[in-house]
């Protein structure tokens, strides 16, 4: 059986490779490949990230006092609806799903492209145009009803609520184009011999994801529409006057909005299913258990929304079968703790950056997770749904869990994106810097929200009163939130100074093992001069390379000379 | 192990390699077409969950009260006409077969003939439109007033909106495959133009079910 004799073989002068683009705009704005628009995604939801990261630190400043005088209740009201709403759609949906998934998985299975290049573009550009209107409703009276806009409030707060749904329909319809995208990408445009156990898991975490963003971000789309109609025809789906329920309107926003937290975690998750096994030196442990975990988990999602609603009054009869299926959920989580765990074991490990952020992810991530396992009991989440316990569980797992792992995977494949290794001095720095900030803001929420302090409270002089250790531990909070602050400010640092003067990564800077690491750094327009055949799963570091063609798929590495070559910070539009 | 995991993809390669040559295009992709065409099934499948979201909106209020049709102003709502919807269904079905026809029409290069079904088809989906806009005109209730306004108008709105893009879909057909874009191979777009028609009825079965014979 010889590859070389094969059909396609023989048809090589047919696959042809495009030509990049010429010129600015096509090459760095409206580009179609996958690479400047992962760059794009993350130019972007760094930027929004600068804007609500400031939300959260103003916040923080009113909550210095219990009396809470920096700002008025109102305008309280709402940075934490924008925090919210911009945290969760214009942050981490574009930074987790668009820029990872879409710089790696088209790399990681050995495609010239997604699916679709120019509905690609599209997705990435309606995230710019959803900030701009939603950042227009500072001008005619922003949200203030949480970022949840439950009705009635959200009916009673004139033009900025309708904008606000406009806004999100926007970024929501971005995010189903993506999931059409990456879904149909994955299906049909695997390397040859890339069979469904074969395929990394990074790019089975962007699949899982994938279904969910196409089918769960429509009943957000909906949800929104039907609010929108609400507001501004005074269509009567949620006021109970005229037969309506606001009860309706969470079932249909949590029916997107529960598994909207898996969009952001299961990239995570197989980020750090990448990171492991490479600075361990050591196979994965349980790959099929952790891929099929990964769809386990995005299927499951679909069916605890309501347990987001339980104070919120709907039949007890409902109450327990969502409350057990939660729990359900903590079984494929814990294999793929277990399975994680397992592989670092015994292993030979190598204390790079992203394996720092994908080690502390571990620890942090079960952290928020099982005290999400607790939020899930009926009892216990009627006593604790309002108070700070909620918001250190969410917080956890989002900052302590996606954006973690998000920084994990960014220090890993930035070298793929841009060609240099980012200074691991400053990043270590960064990462106990952001530990820190993480555990100090975050941790002392749980103890205080068990005292009872109240959430999206401008002022807790009453609390305060009842538990004096509450001010103490607000401003241990406040202080500890600009360390995030400053971890962020040197990774902006980081990354100016490494695309300057980093080092040169060349093609596999780590000694990983999937297809992305084989061709050069920065990727070339085309990704493989040749796509290769792949004939195992990437993660046996005992074996040879599974693929073959492997001197065909990518130039061969210029020697690295910096007074020779041109400076290559390729797709970075700096 | 390498040689069997050759011999396991070999059957693939040949796919795409025989596959190119018919269409003419690069082996690698030479799942083009598929690929356009499951990427438009997975649209439509989407699709579906919007209509999902406000049935279920719709049959939650619905369960949730009292009597149905719901009572506004001491006065029990009127049933909707189901003959009159009923025939309206008929012309928006029929619009489903001439569709089907037109398609067969373009396969077998029998170009009149296209030509006379698709735009029997943009004829039909108008008349449903009308018929709706007749319905709405007629209606004995207002978006704002119940519950059962709110969802009638809201669900068939949104599907009248889908004719209405389908209509402005078809007639875009119709004009570029008078114009050379599509060939006895090569006809995608037209394939989609069809599944998409097809699937603005499904979704009218499933409407008319539940607001007109329920």
């Amino acid at each position: 059986m010889d590859v070389a004799a094969h059909p396609i073989e023989q048809h090589e002068a047919h696959d042809h490779i495009h030509p990049a683009p010429e010129g600015f705009i096509a090459k760095y704005v409206f580009s179609i490949d996958h690479k400047v628009i992962a760059i794009q995604y993350f130019v972007t939801g760094l930027l929004f990230m600068l804007i609500a990261g400031s939300f959260a630190e103003l916040m923080r400043i009113q909550l210095w006092n219990p009396k809470g005088t920096f700002m008025e209740y109102h305008t309280f009201n709402q940075m934490f609806t924008m925090h919210g709403t911009v945290m969760v759609w214009l942050v981490l949906i574009p930074l987790v799903t668009g820029s990872l998934g879409n710089l790696v998985m088209p790399l990681q299975i050995g495609a010239r492209d997604v699916a679709f290049p120019w509905l690609n573009m599209l997705s990435f550009w309606l995230i710019p145009v959803s900030g701009l209107i939603l950042f227009s409703t500072f001008f005619v009276g922003a949200p203030s009803s949480g970022w949840t806009e439950y009705p009635p409030i959200s009916l009673e707060q004139g033009p900025g609520g309708p904008l606000w749904c406009l806004a999100i329909i926007v970024v929501g319809i971005s995010s189903t184009l993506t999931g059409l995208n990456f879904m149909v990408t994955i299906f049909k445009m695997r390397a040859p011999g890339m069979t469904w156990t074969r395929m990394p898991l990074f790019t089975w975490a962007t699949f899982a994801t994938a279904l969910i963003n196409m089918f769960a971000t429509v009943a957000l789309s909906a949800a929104l529409l039907a609010l929108f109609f609400a507001q501004v025809y005074n269509v009567p789906f949620f006021d109970p006057a005229r037969g309506g329920s606001v009860i309706l309107y969470q079932h249909m926003f949590w029916f997107y909005s529960h598994p909207a937290v898996y969009i952001f975690i299961l990239p995570a998750f197989g980020v750090i299913s990448e990171v492991l096994p490479t600075f361990a030196r050591k196979t994965i442990f349980g790959y099929k258990m952790i891929a099929f975990s990964s769809l386990a988990i995005a299927i499951l999602g679909f069916a605890v929304w309501a347990h987001h609603m339980f104070p919120g009054g709907i039949a007890p009869w409902l109450q327990i079968p969502f409350m057990i299926i939660t729990y359900l959920i903590g079984i494929p989580t814990g294999i793929k703790i277990f399975s994680w765990m397992a592989t670092i074991w015994g292993g030979r490990i190598q204390f790079t950056t992203p394996m720092l952020y994908a080690m502390a992810f571990i620890g942090t991530f079960s952290f928020g997770g099982i005290t999400g396992v607790y939020l899930a009991c009926v009892p216990v989440d009627l006593h604790e749904h309002g108070s700070y316990f909620v918001v250190a569980h969410f917080h956890y797992v989002v900052a302590g869990g996606a954006v973690t792992a998000f920084f994990a995977g960014f220090y890993y494949w930035f070298p793929k994106a841009t060609g240099r290794l980012l200074s691991e001095k400053m990043g270590k720095v960064g990462f106990w810097l952001f530990m820190a900030g993480l555990t100090g803001t975050f941790l002392p929420m749980h103890w205080l929200g068990l005292e009872g302090m109240p959430r999206r409270y401008a002022s807790y002089e009453t609390f305060a009163k009842a538990f004096p250790d509450a001010v103490f531990w607000n401003r241990f909070e406040s202080v500890s939130s600009f360390l995030m602050v400053a971890a962020i400010a040197l990774v902006a640092v980081n990354i100016i100074y490494s695309i300057r003067s980093g080092r040169r990564a060349g093609n596999n800077p780590w000694g990983a093992r999937t297809l992305e690491w084989m061709i050069s750094s920065p990727a070339p327009y085309y990704n493989f001069k040749k796509i290769p055949i792949v004939l195992d799963r990437p993660y046996d570091f005992t074996q040879p390379l599974p693929y073959r063609n492997l001197d065909e798929v990518t130039d061969p590495y210029p020697v690295p000379s910096e007074a020779v070559l041109p400076r290559n910070a390729a797709g970075m539009g700096v | 192990m390498a040689v069997r995991s050759v011999a396991r993809t070999t059957p693939y390669l040949e796919k795409v390699a025989v596959e190119a040559r018919y269409n003419d295009v690069d082996p690698v992709y030479a799942e083009t077409r598929d690929i356009r065409l499951f990427g438009f099934v997975l649209f439509l499948l989407a699709d579906c969950v919007l209509f999902g979201a406000f049935v279920f909106a719709y049959l939650y209020l619905r369960t949730a009260a009292p009597t149905w049709p719901p009572v506004v102003d001491g006065k029990q709502l009127p049933r909707l006409d189901v003959a009159f919807g009923a025939m309206n269904s008929i012309v928006l079905f029929g619009s489903g077969v001439t569709m089907h026809f037109a398609l067969e029409s373009w396969k077998h290069l029998k170009k009149l003939a296209f030509n006379f079904w698709l735009v029997a088809t943009i004829l039909l989906g108008i008349g449903f439109l009308a018929g709706q806009a007749h319905e709405y005109m007629s209606a004995q209730m207002t978006w704002q007033g119940s519950t059962f306004g709110a969802s009638f108008f809201t669900l068939t709105g949104l599907h009248g909106f889908h004719v209405f893009a389908g209509v402005c879909f078809l007639t875009v057909l119709g004009i570029q495959a008078n114009r050379g874009v599509y060939t006895g191979s090569k006809y995608f777009g037209l394939v989609a133009g069809t599944l998409y028609w097809h699937f603005v009825d499904v979704i009218w079965v499933l409407l008319f079910f539940l607001f007109y014979l329920w």
